[in-house]
This record gives C-alpha cells, structure tokens and sequence, in this order.
C-alpha cells in the first residue's frame, strides 16, 4: 500500500476509482429512492396488506436472512399475499426494482443499528460522499418559509400531525394513492376537485344513505364589479350547488340580494364570506384568477403623448 | 411577563417553554398534513386521548360537502360542533355514518383518534396558518 501510494499516478488512479465507484453507489441509491417514492411507498410506508414498512428493522430482517436474491425475486415476481409482479409497475426495468430493493433494505439496516452502519465496506470515501450529500442548513434553503415539492402530500405517519406511535395512523390511506388518479391543481391538496367530478372520476354522494341522489344544479353566474385593476368575479352558482346545499351559504354567510353583500379579501382572508370554505377546503386564495376572471372594459388609455 | 414579575423568573422560564412549546405547534415547518386536514382537540387530551382528525379529502371523495354540512349540521368551524362519543354512538354527527353500516364503527378509535398528542384544534393548512408571519401561536380555530 505505502509502495503504490509513493507513486502518485497509481494513487491518483485509485482515488478515481474510488470516487467513480462512489459516484455510482449513489446514483443507484437515488435510483432506488426514486422508484421507493413513485411506486413502493403506497404500501411500504404505512405497511399497508403486511407490508414490511421502510425503516422497520425488526419486519426486514427476517427477510434480509433470507438473501439479496430472494428479496429481488420477490420484488420481480410478486409475492403472496398482496405484493404484485415489481409492486404494479411492470413496466419499469428489473434494475430499477432491484434499485428500490437495496434502498429499502439499507433503509432497514439504518433503522435498525444507525446510520453508521449504512456500508462497512463504503467507510474509505464515506468522508467524500458526506461532503457531497450532507444536507445543507436549512437557512441557506432557497426559499426557507416555502413548503418543498417533496414535502407535498406526505403519507399519514409522515405528515407531522398524526402519531407514528399510533397503530391507527399506520391503516389511514396515504393521500397520493388516490390523487394521482385525480387532475391536479396548483394549491391546497393539489387536486383540482370541481373537474374531478365533472370528469366522473369521484362520485360522491348527495344523501347519506341514497347512492342515487342527485343535487339540483343551479346555473347562475353573478357578476360582482371590483374596486381597482382586478378583473371583475364571475360567481358560478353551477360548481357550488353541485357540492352543498343552499342553505349552507344563504342566508347567513350571503344574503340572497345583488348588492346586499359587502365583501372583501381582507374578511376572506379572515376566514368570513368566500373564505368560510376559501382557504380551509376550497381552493385557497392564492388563486385570484379563479374568481376574478371577468376582463374589465377599460376605457382605451392614450399614451401618444407619453412616448 | 418578565417585567411585570422580576422576582419570579420560574414564570418568565414557564412562559418562554410554553411559547417555543406552542410555536413549535403551530408554526414549524414539520407539520405538512394535507390541506384541510381538521384538528378537534376539543375534549381529547384532557380525557388522555389522541386528537381526532378529520381528513376533508377522503370524505369529499365519498360525500359532497352538503351531506355533512346541511343534512347532518356540522358548522363550518373546526371544534366548533362540541361533538362527543356520547352523541356520536347516538348517531349524531360522525355518528350518523360510523355506526358500523355505512362505515366502520366506533369501535375503532385509533383510526380518528390519531393525531400527536398537544396539537391543538385548527384546520390544517388554512390561510391563517399559511401567513408567514403568524397572527398568534398555536394556529387559528
């Protein structure tokens, strides 16, 4: 060792080596947690049908004993009683299942004796690839008060408000599983909730015990004139009474009159008027152009004389 | 505080661990549940349960909003219904659908019952608790 490392083309072909080799442990590594993310997490995170959760060292490591391969095969193949053929995406190449595989087993040997223990073998460039993947503080984050895209939709037991402790959360259905077959929008749960039932993709019930009942949709548009630049709101009676009742709006949060209502975006950004349901389940205020989508007639401004 | 009782500092200490106790609830960025996620912690801890919560998406997938809010007179404002087990197995509110027919039974408390114990009454992700700068710890009502 001390005779190559007199010999600086072999050391630094070494170093290569080892930085290359590291380089590609790690991009398999975000291969794995890639695919753990698309298409695993549905069942592994919150251990759904047995499911041996990500992180549970105890349920993996009865299945670790068994060897790499087999957990591959079963990963490929499918595996009774609820796991499918590559967890439902048969379309992805067997590298990339076998990717997932080893991010969830590593994730088991973390859970289980720290991360330390990650890889024996990988301790040598261990110090370069901290350099590399060692999260940056969260100040110098580059928006730190904005919630990340990858924190967006989280399963029950990660979403920081329900107990991991409780066996409970483990059961809930995570978010993602249903709304990736939804359309999705730009705030709130990120579904656009009004196409999904225009499209049919949900058809929920307008009597509790009644699959058959149906509202009666009112088509009105009212048109509320706005003080300054914003284009005018356009209120569809349509998508609101497909979804409540009118009794929920009117009398007490609208008096059914043109004109009678005085509303503004500070009481609704207050959680009054619009904002009883815009901003807490409807979608949120962020979304100005949805209301305000009325163009104004403005009068045609003669800037000749400006230029 | 610590003006007002220079002599009692255990207060000012008391108070300081409450704020950052409180701040951490409402304001840290761990918590990223979904949007209109309702917190009811209206009776929970004080009876050594964990807060219910009530996920608004799950239930507009299977319900249109009137069903709950006209039929069955749930307000529009989170912990403002004063539900509890008493009405529920009643067949009021929640009630009125978890009795084991329409869906499961009372019997699994866990399942509502599932919220970090502490995290106060508020609907997740709401406008007031989007505002970066929070007009009062521990969230909105």
């Amino acid at each position: 060792m001390i005779r190559t490392l007199r010999n600086p083309a072999v050391a630094l072909g070494a170093l290569c080596c080892t930085l290359f080799a590291t380089g590609t442990a790690l991009a398999q590594q975000d291969k794995g947690k890639a695919v753990y993310d698309k298409v695993c997490v549905a069942c592994h995170s919150a251990g759904i049908a047995g499911a041996p959760r990500l992180g549970d060292a105890k349920a993996w490591a009865p299945r670790i004993k068994t060897g790499i391969d087999t957990l591959y095969g079963s990963a490929l193949k499918g595996k009774a009683p609820a796991m499918p053929a590559k967890g439902g995406a048969t379309d992805l190449p067997d590298a990339d299942i076998k990717a997932a595989v080893d991010y969830m087993v590593a994730a088991a040997k973390d859970g289980g004796s720290g991360a330390a223990a990650t890889a024996p073998a990988a301790a040598a460039p261990a110090a370069a690839a901290a350099a590399a993947t060692k999260p940056r503080p969260a100040a110098l984050s580059f928006n730190r008060l904005l919630k990340p895209a990858s924190k967006r939709n989280p399963p029950p037991p990660e979403d920081g408000i329900h107990d991991p402790q409780n066996d409970g959360t483990h059961a809930l259905q995570p978010p993602l599983q249903v709304f990736e077959s939804l359309p999705r929008s730009n705030a709130g749960n990120r579904v656009d909730w009004v196409k999904a039932l225009d499209n049919n993709l949900i058809a929920p019930r307008w009597d509790r015990t009644d699959p058959a009942a149906a509202p009666v949709v009112m088509d009105l548009n009212i048109v509320r004139e706005v003080k300054g630049s914003m284009p005018d709101v356009v209120y569809p009676h349509k998508q609101h009474t497909a979804w409540l009742d009118c009794s929920n709006c009117h009398p007490q949060i609208f008096i059914p009159q043109k004109g009678a209502n005085q509303i503004s975006m500070a009481a609704i950004l207050l959680g009054q008027k619009c904002g009883v349901c815009h901003g807490k389940v409807a979608f949120p205020v962020s979304e100005c152009r949805i209301c305000h989508s009325k163009k104004k007639n403005v009068m045609p401004v003669k800037n000749a004389q400006a230029n | 505080m610590r003006l007002r009782h220079p002599r009692a500092p255990w207060r000012s200490a008391l108070a300081l661990v409450a704020a950052v106790w409180i701040g951490s609830i409402g304001t840290s960025g761990e918590a990223r549940a979904e949007y209109a996620d309702v917190v009811i912690n209206n009776y929970s801890d004080a009876a050594g349960m964990r807060p219910v919560i009530f996920p608004h998406w799950f239930h507009r997938i299977r319900f249109r909003c009137k069903v709950c809010h006209a039929d069955l007179g749930f307000q529009f404002k989170a912990g403002g219904n004063e539900i509890n087990m008493v009405k529920i197995i009643d067949g009021q509110f929640c009630g009125a659908c978890h009795n084991g027919d329409i869906a499961w039974s009372v019997e699994n408390c866990n399942l509502c019952h599932s919220g970090k114990p502490g995290t106060p009454t508020q609907v997740h992700e709401s406008t007031i608790q989007k505002l970066a700068i929070q007009p009062q710890a521990g969230g909105q009502q």
